[in-house]
């Protein structure tokens, strides 16, 4: 593989696939809490049998494996319709609505532990729940990368059709390699941001 | 000269004279004069249900139903079907002195418009497959055969199936070629419509996709993208036939077929062909065929040597396909749930699912036991108080933390196919290695995480600090464990035969997509749970463990 090509071509493409892969993942975080957020409060206001309910749904939402929700929107709901209109989701939101249940599933978790201790008079320990999300918010760009699957031009499927290119395994790897720095990058950066985050309020947290 | 046996003699050369003129009766030509003589000698006659080659030549129009958007083969301008077929069909008009009449036909409307005497011929992109062998009686021989074409950028090297194992191309839901790719280990990514194809192929969401020829015939006469992309290779060769109605048609489909040799014998087919632009190459080799003397014959269209056999596509019935029917029924008639079970309704379907299933929970032991073993390996090697082993094992971690997963089973199976030829057990370990490394380094973390806690602590060395340690990050380790069964489902986008991929297989090639994807997610849901509840005795366990220690 040529300098010129991977600079020229292959790393702008793959940057403009990664921001897809964010756009899914801020949509999917956003709807995300939207779900789950309610059911962190129905666990923790509710009487027994809606904790119940909030317990298995979140369990069932906890269980669904990403890759499959996706096909099963895909296949199964785009024939759905909502007050008489089909749902016609986009590859886009396909992927991003496919990654709600794990996100729902984790604000619902990290949201009752946050209402615990706002109700233990702990605000800091409240607090935890930002790092938290932000954790999941990587955990979730990571896994936008199954929309590679369903021929959504995210940064894996830019890596992807560019290895396809290239006869030699040498090369492919140098495109995986750059494919994997650019992930790795703001991954990185934002679980260092998370740890900061924690160690923060931890420190407040003992000196309150 | 001997008077009495000149009788004999007239006799003998009367019988050569007439074997011989009935020879020469014997040309398709000659079969067909005659035929049309005799049909225009019904006109005016009270016949009861005169055949369609009676009533046409006696005045009526021959209604031929044609497609009007299919690009090369039959399309409409400005009010005017024109094309391959259109052409082909004012060429018979004017071979058998009749006027015509095109109606517009599609794939779903053209068989039953021929049942119903709406048309009197199909001449309308039909393939000639067993199944409608049932249901319209096909003119040989065949006017054209098409093929799909698998079609890639030019600078992708595919030779033959042995280059498709892994790859994933696009194909259109229903095309009946999807079974033979999906035999030769190709992963098959869906759409609706085939008309998508070539922009996919365009902005690169696709780098292969494979549909009819004749569909791909009209693209290729673009330069843009006939500059970009070739056809790689062909297969699964279909036959196109005109169809005439099984009844009342005997004598138009006689015709037919002895006007169809003729025109593959005296090049016309291929005439018409080059005009408007599509591939020769079936045309060239059947007018060689219709020029040797024993196909160009009034019987020729008959003879198994000179024609060729419609396409089987039947597969075959699992022996409770019918019992599988009837509950589908009783499910729509007593609950009013529409469910399709094409998995367990043919053999082929029911092997993939089978095997699926298998492969599935294959996947899922391999994947939690390699997670278990790796976290014990990065957990010892990432708490290693040797600085380049765990210098080494870091970058590996991290490594691993930044590639997402779909891009570490891409790379463990590039890998694992530059060392291996493909097979469902090489994409399986692959995917297992995958999963376990990913799920296993982010687990060996949080023990080496223990293990450095425990040294604060100045708690014993050695295994006892170590199984101490593993019972501290239990936590973490079951819910890797957990994250690698969730994650699964995703070795299917390398080929791994898990129920996903195998059920995504089937679906390409029959219908009920809606319950096929409903039971995928049940079934992973399950076990997904049942894992959960398991690690959870697992990580009672590791704690146990921790107490003791």
């Amino acid at each position: 593989m040529k300098p010129a090509d991977m600079w020229g071509d292959y790393v702008p493409s793959l940057l403009g696939g990664m921001a897809t892969n964010f756009e899914i993942s801020i949509v999917a975080l956003l709807l995300g809490l939207a779900v789950g957020m309610p059911f962190a409060a129905l666990r923790f206001y509710g009487g027994r049998l809606s904790v119940a309910f909030a317990a298995i749904v979140i369990s069932l939402m906890r269980a669904a494996p990403t890759f499959v929700v996706m096909f099963f929107l895909l296949n199964v709901a785009r024939d759905v319709s909502v007050f008489g209109m089909k749902l016609n989701m986009s590859g886009v939101m396909t992927v991003a609505v496919s990654l709600v249940p794990y996100s729902a599933a984790y604000t619902a978790d990290a949201g009752l532990d946050a209402l615990r201790q706002w109700d233990r008079g702990s605000p800091l320990g409240a607090l935890l729940f930002l790092p938290n999300i932000t954790r999941a918010f990587f955990v979730i760009v990571m896994a936008s990368g199954a929309a590679a699957a369903i021929g959504v031009p995210e940064g894996i499927s830019v890596i992807l059709r560019e290895a396809a290119l290239l006869p030699s395994l040498g090369d492919r790897l140098v495109v995986f390699a750059i494919g994997i720095v650019l992930f790795g990058v703001p991954l990185q950066i934002g679980l260092a941001l998370m740890r900061w985050l924690q160690r923060e309020l931890g420190r407040r947290l003992v000196g309150a | 000269m001997n008077l009495a046996v000149l009788p004999g003699l007239l006799l003998a050369i009367a019988a050569l004279l007439s074997t011989l003129a009935a020879a020469r009766a014997e040309t398709p030509d000659e079969a067909l004069e005659t035929l049309l003589k005799e049909a225009r000698q019904q006109c005016g006659t009270a016949g009861q249900s005169p055949d369609r080659l009676e009533r046409v030549v006696c005045g009526k129009p021959l209604r031929i139903g044609v497609r009007d958007y299919y690009p090369l083969f039959g399309t409409r301008e400005n009010g005017v079907h024109v094309g391959f077929e259109p052409d082909i069909a004012h060429t018979i008009a004017q071979r058998l002195g009749v006027t015509i009449e095109f109606v517009r036909v599609n794939a779903a409307t053209r068989i039953p418009l021929l049942g119903e005497d709406r048309i009197d011929l199909v001449l309308a992109t039909m393939g000639h497959t067993t199944q409608r062998d049932g249901q319209v009686r096909f003119i040989r021989p065949h006017y054209y055969q098409s093929e799909t074409a698998l079609v890639g950028p030019k600078t992708l090297h595919i030779a033959d199936w042995d280059d498709l194992a892994t790859r994933t191309i696009c194909v259109a839901v229903g095309n009946v070629s999807n079974a033979e790719l999906v035999s030769h280990n190709a992963r098959l990514m869906l759409f609706d419509e085939a008309g998508v194809l070539p922009d996919r192929l365009k902005d690169e969401t696709c780098t292969l996709a494979a549909q009819d020829d004749s569909f791909f015939a009209y693209y290729f006469t673009d330069r843009a993208f006939a500059d970009r992309f070739e056809q790689k290779f062909g297969f699964a060769q279909v036959p196109w036939g005109m169809g005439v109605a099984k009844t009342g048609s005997d004598k138009l489909g006689r015709a037919l077929d002895l006007l169809s040799q003729i025109f593959h014998r005296d090049g016309t087919f291929l005439e018409i062909a080059r005009k408007n632009r599509i591939r020769t190459t079936f045309l060239e080799r059947q007018q060689q065929v219709w020029q040797r003397p024993e196909c160009n014959t009034a019987q020729g269209s008959a003879n198994p040597a000179c024609v060729l056999p419609a396409l089987n596509l039947e597969l075959k019935p699992t022996p409770f396909a019918g019992a599988v029917e009837s509950a589908e029924d009783w499910i729509e008639k007593r609950l009013g749930i529409d469910v399709t079970l094409p998995m367990l309704k043919t053999a082929p379907a029911f092997s993939l699912f089978l095997n699926g299933v298998a492969n599935s929970l294959i996947l899922i032991a391999g994947s939690l036991t390699a997670t278990f073993a790796f976290a014990i390996v990065f957990g010892f090697t990432l708490g290693s108080e040797f600085p380049p082993l765990r210098w080494l094992a870091w970058l590996v971690t991290m490594t691993l933390q930044s590639s997402p997963i779909v891009l570490t089973l891409v790379i463990a199976a590039t890998f694992a196919h530059a060392l291996l030829p493909y097979s469902a057990g090489v994409a399986l370990g692959a995917s297992i290695l995958a999963l376990g490394l990913t799920n296993g380094s982010n687990a060996g973390q949080a023990v080496s995480e223990a293990v450095i806690s425990l040294h604060r602590e100045g708690r014993e060395k050695g295994m006892a600090l170590f199984v101490h340690a593993l019972g501290r990050s239990a936590i973490s380790i079951v819910a890797f464990l957990i994250n690698a069964a969730k994650g699964t489902p995703a070795a299917s986008f390398i080929g791994a035969p898990e129920l996903l991929g195998a059920l995504t297989d089937v679906s390409s090639f029959s219908s009920g997509r809606a319950t096929i994807y409903c039971l995928v997610l049940i079934f992973y849901t399950i076990v997904v749970m049942i894992v959960v509840w398991a690690c959870g005795w697992l990580r009672a366990w590791l704690e146990g463990r921790e107490v003791k220690a």
